[in-house]
């Protein structure tokens, strides 16, 4: 009796353990400048940000949440990013790429770019800028193998922390229409009694998801 | 036993070679044709042997060699998609006595002066690194002095668990020839020299 009272509490420990490690807190704020709406001909382009000198947003991310605007209800066709920054070649490059709406405005009079962006039927440029931390790393974790067998033991922990902005740009107008931003947490746990069993938060995933669905009705309009 | 003994030799010398061999990583990548207006010149453009076979060499903390990065083949393609859509006619030359024979506008000749690679073990961030000056050099037909003058172009790319050093060497040495590529372009004829030739045209 003893035994599964004791083999319960293990199974409850881990059940709770995993509960926590899905467990993700993610945070939106939206910031509205202007109105919104998009046509069935028109598209998105998601850019993501790469000036800062000791992070850059990975095209991962950005095209994550891309993917994520182009599904479900209401989805929007979207400009695969690569594709967009070549065929704009050099005009969206780390170093040229207009950081306010009004180097857009400029770079708009220049008549390869305004056709292009025809082109591609481009209403909304979004600015992606953020990057995934990981922090509080704690625990160790000790594999030995012998001609016995080969096993892990020991228990470890970090959290991630994913931070995001997206900033809207109606192309129509050469205005800045609003920003979104996103922040999520989550702790992951890795406990190893012979074989390391991975507790993964979904920081990223779930901040990509959050942010292309509140994108989507942004966009949108609703 | 004996056969168990010579494949953990075996394994171990290779584990310590793989440890001690410098990495070669060949610089690859498709570099777009950039969107801007043509000027109505010819130019040849001479690339000359320290360019072509331009190779930087990393050394670890030890002083022994850890990247060899060759980057002279993809710099000439490089200049091969942007230089065509910079001016109406473009002529890649073998020397300067070739260009002068063939009565071109001008004779375009870029040089990498300095290459540099930050890696994450070094700097303590998550992003490779790479900055490259180059010193540009333009003359006339008959090889006089027009322009002479230093561009410099950086590169950077985050690090990602499942690709190698070499990968993101790679990566981050594309973003710097784009680099490149857009400063150049855009910056050709605000070059003051440049300026002051293309107006006595």
């Amino acid at each position: 009796m003893k035994h599964l009272i004791g083999r319960n509490r293990l199974g409850s420990a881990l059940l709770l353990l995993v509960s926590l490690a899905c467990c993700t807190t993610t945070t939106i704020d939206e910031f509205r400048q202007g109105e919104t709406g998009i046509e069935s001909y028109e598209s998105v382009v998601i850019l993501g940000r790469r000036q800062a000198s000791d992070y850059e947003t990975r095209s991962e991310f950005v095209k994550c949440v891309g993917e994520g605007m182009a599904q479900g209800e209401n989805s929007i066709s979207i400009v695969p990013e690569q594709e967009f920054i070549d065929a704009m070649f050099p005009w969206f490059e780390p170093r040229t790429a207009p950081l306010r709406t009004r180097d857009l405005e400029r770079l708009m009079t220049e008549a390869v770019v305004a056709d292009r962006m025809t082109e591609f039927g481009v209403r909304y440029i979004v600015w992606l800028d953020g990057f995934t931390e990981t922090s509080d790393r704690s625990g160790s974790i000790s594999c030995v193998v012998s001609p016995g067998g080969a096993g892990c033991f020991g228990f470890g922990s970090w959290e991630d922390d994913a931070t995001y902005d997206a900033r809207v740009w109606d192309v129509n107008s050469l205005s800045d229409v609003g920003t979104i931003s996103t922040d999520a947490t989550g702790q992951s746990y890795l406990p190893a009694f012979v074989i390391p069993i991975p507790l993964i938060a979904r920081v990223e995933a779930n901040a990509c998801s959050r942010l292309a669905t509140q994108l989507k009705e942004f966009v949108n309009g609703s | 036993m004996r056969g168990r003994t010579r494949t953990a030799l075996i394994l171990m010398a290779a584990l310590y070679l793989t440890a001690c061999g410098v990495s070669n990583v060949v610089i690859e990548g498709s570099f777009p044709t950039p969107n801007i207006n043509k000027l109505p010149l010819t130019v040849a453009v001479y690339y000359d042997a320290a360019l072509r076979e331009f190779a930087y060499i990393e050394y670890s903390e030890t002083g022994t060699e850890e990247y060899n990065i060759a980057s002279g083949q993809s710099h000439i393609e490089l200049f091969g998609a942007v230089l065509p859509a910079m001016f109406d006619g473009v002529i890649v030359v073998a020397s300067i006595e070739e260009a002068q024979a063939l009565g071109v506008d001008a004779i375009f000749a870029p040089n990498i002066e300095e290459f540099q690679l930050a890696l994450p073990a070094k700097t303590k961030l998550d992003v490779f690194e790479i900055w490259i000056k180059y010193n540009m050099r333009l003359m006339t037909a008959e090889g006089d002095y027009i322009a002479d003058w230093v561009l410099t172009s950086y590169g950077k790319t985050p690090t990602e668990s499942l690709r190698s050093a070499e990968a993101a060497i790679n990566a981050a040495a594309v973003v710097a020839l784009r680099d490149l590529a857009s400063s150049f372009s855009l910056s050709f004829t605000e070059v003051p020299e440049v300026k002051d030739w293309l107006n006595t045209l």
